[in-house]
């Protein structure tokens, strides 16, 4: 249990996933209110890690689902096990043999056969799917809803009887309702608005791109072994390249690729050269290399106009830069 | 407390943003489980509990500002200010007001002051905050609309204040100290004292009320142009609000998507497929337990755009054609030419470019065609028929656009025949109102036969309405 919204930003600072307060107090009214939390934002900004990480802060047991267009009803909330339920019948025959022994007519016999059909229709016959997971679970667990904007409109539709009274409609059997609540992350990459009432019906999360400060920290604390001076460079960059009108705008998860990247290759300063070598890491469309690329030497260049300002001994001027480039 | 967040709600409601009543229920639960002294916990506890959308996340943290931070600051400042007025006139506030208070203490039984001119005289701001807000809603200030009535409202939040009452009352007290045997001196600086509090409170009110009035108008006027520039006609947009439409247009795509996409579902349900409901069912034992249907595919359209791109329809091309490319998946291909006079095919430029250059190229003629020219309707269609025609099958959509304006040429309305008659469909767009086709230059009417849709297409909404109907 989170005791206040500083105490969530500890717990899952220890966890690894470094969070400022907007994302803390939301986590923490998602499990005062015991309701859901629709969370949006770009591309890798840590959106389903975020699930990830509190599900391990309270101890609780993941479930996901991974939403696709076409995902329905047999696979998210429930499935009758047809196979295992002709199994039985077969085994079974006997008895049911027994069962309308003495029937005289038609419709007894029906009648009888009735009498018994809870028997095949329980939840003995039923494949929980991760919706129903995570209700009918015995400890309260962490039901992770991924890209749910993926998912069909009619998804939802269903979704929302999970979300808000915690509890499915088996026409068969029943309503089953939650024995535990589980503490619900749904996760959107805005590709398709979510319905007013599935939004009514959650907290709501915007995760953006982090600060600078937040992003270097992230970078220390997942990048262990990197030069305090280089993450530096690198997030300033980042940022600058975020800047760029592009078609996929780098995030997180990106800046963390490219630092492992350019520790593998030893560098342990931003130049020319190696830049745009690994620039296919943060960007992902051959549109947006070339674009970054043409206004690389304008950023880079007002870094190392900033670096020689600010330490001229070390810092090698732009021609050596670019001799160097040519050298390698 | 509970008041004021609701007033807020209904601030949010206000400017557009759709906050329901469970919403604002649940917005209370939350303040219950937070700290409220901590402004950005209550900020971000407030907006995830009624604002869901990424859009609305600026407008509400600008109206966070406005609507919480305060006049309290506002008044704050007011009331600094004065004191630094009445230092540079050499008079020292708080000892003013010591000696003030000692006197008032004197007359203990027989003084009969206002709430109010206590407030002031002891410099209890949050009380006063509290009165003028108070009296701000006695004087219906909420109903404030522009500029003009921001006087009217604020003498009348005076009056409901009893501010001239109050006023009198200061004055009457000041006597009384004179009469108590109070220097002349020290009166005067008392009377400075009392003149500048009243000029403060009125300061304030008014300021209270160009507030409030700024929080009623916020966004409304967003919201207004938002809507005005679905209606608007595209020869006359700004610069500005091109840039502003390229969203709304992108919106409106995404829009028309999402309906797709339910349209293609509901297709789904056709006849029984046997061979699949089969192999479906081979676990137990070929008895058809799970039914599978044979999905019937809706053709998607291809798409031919023949775009005019001469300076008096540059901006209707441009947002049909970012229209258009935003609904790619739509079209199983789209192919795109330009013309003045020339015709070019710009189609490789969508491809190479990302949608907002390769517009701004195509309407520069993208290299291939020379934009400064007259127009000439007929020698680009005579072209399209000679080179092109074979781009045109049964399933190809082709789509033109152009005023029509012919320039007195040869309008060769066969081209456009024998177009329609490959084509599965040929839709006109023209930006001219209906009852300008036909006159002057205009040889609409010769086209107007040859083609399955003629429509007026001036505005967003005339737009949408058209591409509804193509791929819909």
């Amino acid at each position: 249990m989170f005791k206040s919204v500083q105490d969530v930003i500890e717990q899952l600072g220890e966890q690894g996933y470094i969070c400022d307060k907007k994302i803390a107090t939301v986590v923490f009214l998602a499990q005062q209110l015991g309701k859901p939390v629709l969370v949006e934002g770009p591309a890798g900004v840590g959106k389903t890690e975020l699930a990830k990480v509190v599900s391990k802060a309270l101890g609780r047991n993941m479930i996901r689902l991974q939403c696709y267009e076409g995902l329905d009803e047999a696979k998210a909330l429930y499935e009758w096990e047809y196979s295992k339920q002709l199994l039985y019948t077969q085994i079974l025959k006997d008895k049911v043999a027994e069962t309308l022994a003495g029937t005289q007519t038609l419709a007894e016999a029906a009648e009888r056969v009735g009498a018994q059909d809870s028997v095949f229709f329980s939840s003995r016959f039923i494949v929980p799917r991760p919706l129903m997971q995570a209700i009918t679970s015995e400890k309260p667990a962490l039901l992770l809803v991924d890209e749910v904007d993926k998912s069909d409109p009619e998804f939802e539709a269903f979704l929302l009887e999970v979300l808000s009274d915690f509890q499915i409609t088996i026409p068969e059997i029943g309503t089953i309702v939650a024995r535990t609540q589980p503490l619900v992350f749904l996760t959107s990459n805005d590709a398709r608005e979510m319905s007013d009432a599935l939004k009514r019906r959650c907290l709501h999360l915007w995760i953006d791109y982090p600060s600078e400060e937040l992003e270097i920290r992230i970078l220390d604390r997942k990048v262990p072994n990197i030069d305090k001076r280089l993450a530096e460079e690198v997030v300033q960059l980042m940022n600058r390249i975020r800047a760029l009108d592009l078609k996929k705008t780098p995030s997180i998860s990106e800046t963390l690729d490219w630092a492992r990247a350019l520790l593998a290759l030893n560098a342990d300063e931003l130049e020319d050269q190696i830049v745009s070598d690994t620039l296919n890491v943060i960007l992902k469309y051959e549109g947006d290399v070339e674009k970054a690329q043409n206004e690389l030497s304008k950023l880079i260049k007002k870094k190392t106009a900033e670096q020689a300002a600010e330490k001229p001994q070390v810092a090698p001027t732009p021609e050596a830069t670019a001799k160097k480039g040519i050298l390698h | 407390m509970q008041k004021k967040v609701v007033a807020f709600t209904n601030l949010l409601r206000k400017s557009g943003i759709r906050v329901s009543v469970a919403e604002g229920i649940d917005a209370f639960n939350a303040l219950d489980e937070l700290s409220l002294d901590d402004r950005e916990i209550f900020r971000d506890g407030l907006r995830a509990a009624m604002v869901k959308r990424g859009d609305d996340i600026a407008a509400y943290d600008e109206l966070f500002e406005l609507f919480w931070s305060g006049f309290y600051d506002n008044l704050r400042q007011a009331f600094d200010q004065m004191e630094g007025d009445l230092g540079g006139a050499g008079i020292d506030l708080d000892q003013l007001l010591k000696q003030l208070a000692e006197m008032m203490k004197e007359m203990d039984g027989n003084l009969d002051l206002s709430e109010l001119a206590k407030a002031l005289l002891t410099q209890d701001l949050s009380q006063l905050e509290n009165m003028i807000r108070q009296a701000a809603e006695e004087a219906g200030t909420g109903r404030i609309e522009n500029m003009l009535q921001v006087g009217f409202f604020s003498r009348r939040t005076a009056e409901q204040l009893g501010l001239e009452g109050a006023s009198q009352e200061l004055e009457n007290l000041v006597e009384r100290m004179r009469a108590m045997g109070m220097g002349d001196a020290q009166i005067q600086q008392m009377q400075e004292l009392m003149r500048k509090l009243m000029e403060t409170v009125r300061r304030t009110v008014r300021n209270f009320t160009e507030r409030e009035l700024q929080q009623q108008n916020h966004n409304y006027m967003e919201k207004f142009r938002r809507e005005m520039l679905t209606e608007k006609s595209f020869y006359h947009l700004t610069e500005d609000e091109i840039a502003r439409m390229r969203e709304v247009v992108s919106r409106l795509a995404q829009r028309i998507k999402n309906i797709l996409s339910i349209r293609k579902k509901r297709l789904k349900r056709g006849k029984l497929d046997l061979h699949q409901t089969l192999r479906r069912n081979m676990a137990r034992g070929g008895i058809p337990f799970e039914v599978v249907y044979k999905t019937r595919r809706k053709d998607r359209p291809k798409l031919v755009i023949l775009c005019d791109v001469s300076s008096s329809v540059a901006n209707v091309s441009r947002f049909m054609l970012q229209f258009m490319y935003s609904l790619q998946e739509a079209f199983t291909k789209i192919r795109c030419y330009v013309f003045v006079a020339e015709l070019g095919e710009v189609t490789s430029v969508f491809q190479d470019k990302d949608i907002s250059t390769a517009i701004e190229k195509a309407l520069d003629g993208g290299d291939v065609i020379n934009v400064y020219t007259r127009s000439n309707f007929g020698y680009a269609f005579h072209e399209f028929w000679k080179n092109h025609l074979a781009t045109i099958d049964k399933k190809t959509t082709v789509m033109i656009l152009g005023d029509a304006r012919n320039n007195y040429n040869d309008a060769k309305a066969w081209c456009i025949r024998d177009i329609q008659n490959k084509a599965k469909n040929l839709v006109w767009l023209n930006p001219e109102s209906p009852s300008a086709w036909g006159f002057g230059d205009s040889v609409m009417d010769r086209y107007m036969p040859y083609c399955d849709i003629v429509e007026e297409c001036r505005n967003l909404r005339q737009l949408s309405r058209v591409v509804d109907q193509i791929i819909l």
